[in-house]
């Protein structure tokens, strides 16, 4: 009996210890990356996270906090060349590191100039140079969409291209980032068809869960 | 023998800092002739000198880079050409020396900056840290990393440190005094220079800005405002201030500086520079528009009423810009003034050059009213 429970709690532990992969390469089954509040369809060969990411940490005034928020990556040749992330954060949480909260009420420029300033001073990147923001639509929502530019410190040019919105549920962006040489061009239609498939979906209005007791030990 | 080994160690790396037998430059020959070591710390700056302008880290504007230029060379004709002036873009009020003479001034501190005689002082200022070799006098120590942060240059190297933090406290006399002498002796007035750095004292204050840089430590800071105050009174006058070219020439950087620190969110520093009795008249008046932003952001009690003011003053004063017309017409858009709120966008429309990439809201508002 003693045995049969070791080998029982040995198979546990090793299947609890099996990780599930981070990143999982798209095909015609699996090209739906959904999180709880929001899905969209990932370009068949690209790779997505297996699963969204359920909360950050983040610097605010030098003090680091968890936050919750939904957030799914994919890319095509490796986040440091190039990278697509959708998120949404809660309306408290929005723009944290300038302490901004985001509001139902709120226009898509008021929500597109706060989200530029977060990005500067979260990413430290006080020189990213806004080239263009215009409406846009997000899934029947009225957005905001955002062409903006840095230079690495290599002098490479990187270009992003935010697409967002706000509702009562929080402020929700779908982010492509990639070097203005080759990549950018190369790879946008298949960005717009992800942006063209991102749906909300209903457990957006479900309240906000509590953040995993584990994730606050890093806080 | 742990301790042994330490205090070796630390008597080595001592040993490596010595600054014995360092002599200062004398003319830009004698920057020909350099020592090894210092050869090498040239070699790193110009390493920084690359990143920074390949990085984008450069602000290009050529009118006033050649002011800048110009200055510099009247207060060092010896070096003429050995001291390159560049503009640093970035809000922060800074300025730093690298350690084979090239100057970064921020546009922060231009912004700030109220006539050339202040500018010649902190250009003067830094000049001294280079023909002084500052640089290789100090070995850099590992509490100066945080300048980093601030400046917002990526460095990681040690060597470039106590050019943008600050030197040691004898250090930084030496470069006050050598720099007030070359200000003087450039036919400046010297009387209102301790401005500038009343104005960084302020905002450190009112921004409670922990991290030093520049001469923000504040103990410093005020000994060296006190010690600009007693030199400048011994002075007996007759020396110009070169107000109006300066303001002339950094008012447009001065509406962009505004622009940048409301684009990071820097809406105290709006407030504190476009409150400041004696600063905000050296702004164009266009820059009431970016104090309207600055209270739009800040959401304290009352502040609705002071952002309006401020896009009204804009509206006023400078009827041309057309930043203004769009966020009235946004106001009224949301007060329900249907009426006023089509009136705005279409001044919008009409001032806005036909490329403004937020004329795609405008039309949009003006379509659903």
């Amino acid at each position: 009996m003693r045995k049969i429970l070791a080998l029982i709690g040995i198979t546990l532990l090793v299947s609890g210890c099996a990780p599930t992969p981070y990143w999982t390469l798209t095909d015609d089954l699996n090209h739906v990356a959904k999180s709880t509040s929001f899905q969209m369809n990932v370009p068949q060969g690209w790779v997505r996270t297996t699963e969204p990411v359920t909360w950050e940490r983040v610097d605010i005034d030098g003090e680091t906090r968890t936050l919750l928020l939904e957030s799914m990556g994919v890319t095509k040749d490796g986040v440091g060349i190039h990278a697509i992330s959708v998120t949404r954060r809660y309306p408290d949480t929005a723009f944290p590191t300038i302490k901004k909260k985001s509001t139902a009420g709120m226009l898509p420029p008021e929500a597109a100039d706060l989200y530029v300033s977060e990005l500067r001073k979260r990413s430290g990147l006080e020189r990213l140079k806004v080239l263009s923001n215009k409406p846009a639509k997000v899934a029947d929502k009225q957005g905001f969409e955002l062409l903006m530019q840095y230079k690495n410190d290599d002098g490479l040019r990187i270009q992003i291209l935010t697409l967002g919105f706000v509702d009562n549920t929080g402020f929700y962006t779908i982010s492509y980032r990639a070097p203005y040489l080759y990549f950018y061009d190369r790879d946008y239609s298949s960005f717009r068809s992800l942006v063209g498939s991102f749906r909300q979906l209903p457990a957006a209005n479900d309240p906000p869960p509590q953040i995993p007791a584990w994730a606050k030990i890093f806080t | 023998m742990r301790s042994v080994l330490f205090v070796a160690l630390m008597l080595s790396l001592g040993g490596c800092a010595t600054t014995e037998g360092v002599t200062s430059f004398k003319a830009a020959g004698d920057t020909e002739n350099l020592h090894e070591k210092e050869r090498r710390l040239w070699h790193e700056a110009a390493g920084y000198d690359n990143t920074i302008e390949r990085s984008g880290q450069l602000y290009e504007h050529a009118r006033a880079t050649t002011y800048l230029q110009g200055v510099m060379d009247g207060l060092y004709p010896e070096f003429k050409g050995k001291i390159p002036v560049r503009i640093y873009d970035s809000t922060q009020m800074n300025a730093f020396a690298l350690p084979n003479g090239s100057v970064y001034i921020n546009i922060g501190m231009l912004a700030r900056i109220e006539n050339e005689a202040q500018l010649a002082a902190v250009l003067g200022h830094e000049a001294v840290h280079f023909i002084e070799k500052h640089s290789f006098q100090e070995r850099v120590s590992t509490k100066n990393a945080a300048s980093f942060a601030v400046s917002g240059i990526p460095f990681s190297s040690l060597a470039a440190m106590s050019s943008i933090s600050g030197f040691s406290r004898e250090l930084e006399r030496e470069a006050d005094a050598t720099g007030y002498e070359r200000l003087v002796k450039a036919g400046y007035d010297p009387r209102g220079v301790h401005l500038v750095f009343q104005h960084l004292a302020d905002e450190v204050k009112a921004l409670d800005i922990k991290e030093p840089y520049f001469f923000s430590s504040h103990p410093r800071m005020i000994e060296r405002i006190e010690e600009f105050k007693r030199l400048s009174a011994q002075y007996k006058g007759g020396g110009r201030t070169g107000s109006e070219q300066y303001n002339s020439i950094m008012s447009e950087i001065r509406l962009d500086a505004l622009r940048k620190d409301i684009g990071q969110d820097r809406y105290k520093t709006v407030i504190l520079v476009m409150e400041d009795r004696n600063l905000k008249g050296y702004f164009p008046a266009a820059s009431y528009f970016y104090l309207g932003e600055a209270y739009s952001r800040r959401e304290e009690a009352g502040d609705e009423k002071k952002a309006l003011e401020a896009y009204k003053k804009a509206e006023q004063m400078s009827p041309g810009f057309a930043p203004t017309y769009l966020r009235l017409g946004v106001h009224y858009m949301k007060k329900g003034d249907k009426g006023n709120a089509r009136t705005y966008f279409n001044r919008y429309l009409s001032r806005a050059p036909k490329d403004a990439s937020d004329r795609g809201y405008a039309q949009q508002y003006l379509n659903s009213l």
